[in-house]
């Protein structure tokens, strides 16, 4: 029987490098291993000989010949802090890929795409416009402090707008829920939104009450 | 002689209904399937793991089982967190461990057992749909499972985990399944799986599979079991207007506050479930609604709670299954903060028990007067019992030539208000 079997857990993944990016945040370089993925899924990542597993959006781009992860370590966390101690070589359990929170591929030469990510949550982002860099979209990214703007200049200049909630050094002070009322999207615009689930939560009641189609707007949550 | 088997099954009704399908392999076989409590040469018990205390209540029935004087075969199967696994392998009292997987082969492994043949259960073949048809011994409606497992991955479910990623069974095997049940004498199917509007084989989705099954030949009624509101869409709605298409679905919503629905990670909110619940009205203003509800789920306050006992009086939902969160380890919601208080979520669960309550009366009212064709499931004392169309229960004053599995058509004329409320019908033909 040919039955579509879609999970794989796989052992031969190794950690090529530990990116520090802040001293708390950090890209988690590990080898490819023919792991098969669409922009915006994420895998279960765990350490062997340890059951826990954690969920991680993959940061790379799906042609690129290695897999990165961004992860922010937890100060009361457990998994986000042995990853960061990882040194090249050492073995990673991987699941998945998971999750539905892709793009259409017949939207992203014809649509405007608008990004709200709170944190890491921007990590499905880099990896839509890793694979898809010709893509329309502005990427609206809420930090706490400007430091925390990783890797931004993977993005154009002119599609990032920081929004720094605890300094007044990002591209717009305040939380990323402050910028909808006052931005002109286009109507017709597709949004994608990643984080923390409080901001997901404020930022689509905020589009839907702007009259966005609930249709439109597309959610991944991570705690 | 006659060897004798007894079965037990925790949890869902995907369990249950491989239980019964294995267990009428076996009686099919020359078996005699007992109860639990009964002596018996073997003991099988199907597993479940969706809560810690699922956990704990298969551990007690295989330890029953297990210390047994007369050292029957004990047989585990299902769904095992890695941890309870790890317990029973060392529990040399068991003779075999079964994942979902090779379930379906269970009959094959316990008869070479006893014929002296020897099988491995390496040697079964890994096939989550390969099981038989259900007697009419267990049930008047045959389940037919068209897929197995889940990727949603709600925070509070562990099932993805122990059930696997989703998997559909070929359409072609969906058809002969229901062929050959029909031909058996079964008279209504159910459309059984963990996630079944995930249905995918070959660019055929959910609507595409039941429409084909609806164009089908045979005479059967269709009913579709617990579902996800996430994928249903036009297409399957125009569908529910077929004459063999039960009226009644089973939608989850679990909470009505879009806050908790994101922290539960389920893939719809409230506006889209509402508009999917007006598009459904709107085909057919009686089509009877039930749901599951979660109470108490991390983070649940006092308003959130209160939009959840909103929907469930505005939508009406004739049959609420409603349960209070329990931790689950393994899963997201396991580490979330903000758990609630259990007397907390004993008083919310008892809020939406008197609503369920409320709108199961009520939504009886609206369909009296009505005609229902009712499949009888038990006759007892002169009187007849079981489902119609839209999935009310109906008893009725049954005469001699009533038998079980028979469709009876009657007028529905009364409601009997008690704990398990149902309705009263009048025969009006055969
Ligand atoms: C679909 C999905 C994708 C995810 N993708 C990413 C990702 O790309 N990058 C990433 O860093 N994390 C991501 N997460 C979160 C990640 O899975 C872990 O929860 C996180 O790394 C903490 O794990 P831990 O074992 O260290 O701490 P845990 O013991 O799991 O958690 C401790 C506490 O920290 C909270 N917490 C979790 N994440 C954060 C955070 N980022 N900031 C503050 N508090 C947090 C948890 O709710 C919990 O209360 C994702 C989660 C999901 C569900
Ligand atoms: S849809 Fe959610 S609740 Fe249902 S099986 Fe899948 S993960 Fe579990």
């Amino acid at each position: 029987m040919d039955l579509k079997e879609q999970t794989v857990t796989k052992v031969d993944f190794k950690v090529q490098e530990v990116r520090l990016l802040t001293p708390s945040t950090y890209v988690l370089r590990f080898n490819r291993n023919n792991l098969s993925f669409k922009a915006g899924q994420y895998i279960r990542v765990g350490i062997p000989g340890n059951r826990q597993r954690r969920e991680y959006s993959i940061y790379s781009g799906e042609n690129d010949d290695f897999m990165e992860i961004l992860v922010k370590e937890v100060i009361e966390g457990d998994i986000s802090k042995k990853l960061k101690r990882m040194k090249e070589g050492d073995s990673l359990i991987v699941e998945g890929p998971f999750g539905f929170f892709n793009l259409n591929p017949t939207d992203v030469p014809t649509r405007k795409f608008y990004f709200f990510a709170s944190g890491t949550g921007i990590s499905p982002f880099h990896s839509y416009v890793k694979s898809y860099p010709a893509m329309n979209y502005t990427l609206i990214h809420g930090i706490k402090f400007i430091e925390e703007t990783y890797e931004k200049e993977h993005y154009e200049d002119k599609r990032y707008i920081s929004c720094t909630s605890r300094d007044e050094k990002g591209d717009f002070s305040g939380r990323v829920t402050k910028i909808i009322p006052i931005y002109p999207f286009e109507d017709d615009a597709l949004f994608y939104l990643c984080g923390n689930s409080d901001m997901v939560y404020d930022v689509y009641n905020l589009l839907a009450d702007r009259g966005v189609s609930t249709d439109n707007i597309f959610t991944e949550v991570y705690f | 002689m006659k060897r004798t088997i007894a079965f037990k099954t925790l949890g869902c009704r995907l369990n249950q209904y491989e239980t019964e399908a294995l267990a009428s392999q076996f009686s099919r076989n020359e078996y005699d399937v007992v109860e639990f409590e009964k002596p018996a040469d073997v003991y099988v018990v199907n597993a479940c793991t969706v809560t810690n205390q699922s956990d704990q209540k298969t551990r007690t029935f295989v330890n029953h089982a297990s210390k047994l004087k007369h050292k029957p075969m004990v047989v585990v199967m299902g769904c095992m967190s890695p941890e309870q696994q790890k317990i029973f392998s060392d529990n040399s009292a068991i003779t075999y461990l079964i994942d979902n997987e090779k379930k379906s082969g269970v009959f094959q492994l316990i008869d070479a057992h006893f014929k002296g043949e020897l099988v491995e259960k390496e040697q079964l073949t890994a096939d989550r749909f390969n099981y038989e048809l259900t007697d009419p011994l267990f049930h008047t409606r045959s389940f037919i499972k068209i897929q197995d497992g889940c990727d949603n991955f709600c925070t509070y479910c562990i099932i993805p985990m122990v059930r696997g990623m989703a998997v559909s069974r070929p359409v072609d095997e969906i058809m002969d399944n229901i062929r050959q049940a029909v031909s058996n004498g079964y008279k209504e199917i159910v459309i059984t799986g963990v996630n079944i509007s995930r249905y995918y084989y070959e660019d055929v989705h959910f609507e595409d599979l039941i429409e084909q099954i609806l164009n089908m030949p045979e005479d059967f009624r269709l009913r579709i079991s617990s579902m996800e509101p996430d994928e249903l869409n036009d297409k399957f709605i125009s569908l529910m207007s077929h004459p063999k298409f039960c009226p009644h679905l089973h939608l989850c919503i679990q909470s009505g506050s879009d806050r908790i629905l994101i922290k539960m990670n389920r893939m719809y909110t409230m506006p889209t479930y509402l508009k999917l619940v007006e598009k459904i009205k709107q085909a057919n203003p009686l089509f009877n609604l039930t749901t599951d509800i979660m109470v108490g789920f991390p983070g649940e306050n006092g308003a959130d709670f209160e939009e959840t006992a909103k929907v469930a009086r505005e939508v009406g939902f004739s049959h609420i299954h409603t349960f209070k969160y329990s931790k689950r380890t393994g899963t997201r919601a396991d580490r979330m903060p903000e758990q609630v208080p259990e007397p907390v979520k004993s008083q919310r669960s008892e809020v939406i028990r008197k609503i369920a309550e409320e709108n199961r009366i009520a939504y009886f009212h609206k369909l009296l007067g009505m005609e229902q064709t009712i499949l009888v499931e038990k006759i007892k004392n002169g009187r007849a019992q079981g489902y119609g169309e839209y999935y009310v229960p109906v008893k009725f004053a049954a005469s001699n030539n009533v038998k079980e599995n028979d469709l009876i058509k009657v007028k529905l004329t009364g409601i009997e208000e008690c704990e398990d409320a149902f309705m009263i019908g009048e025969v009006i033909g055969f």
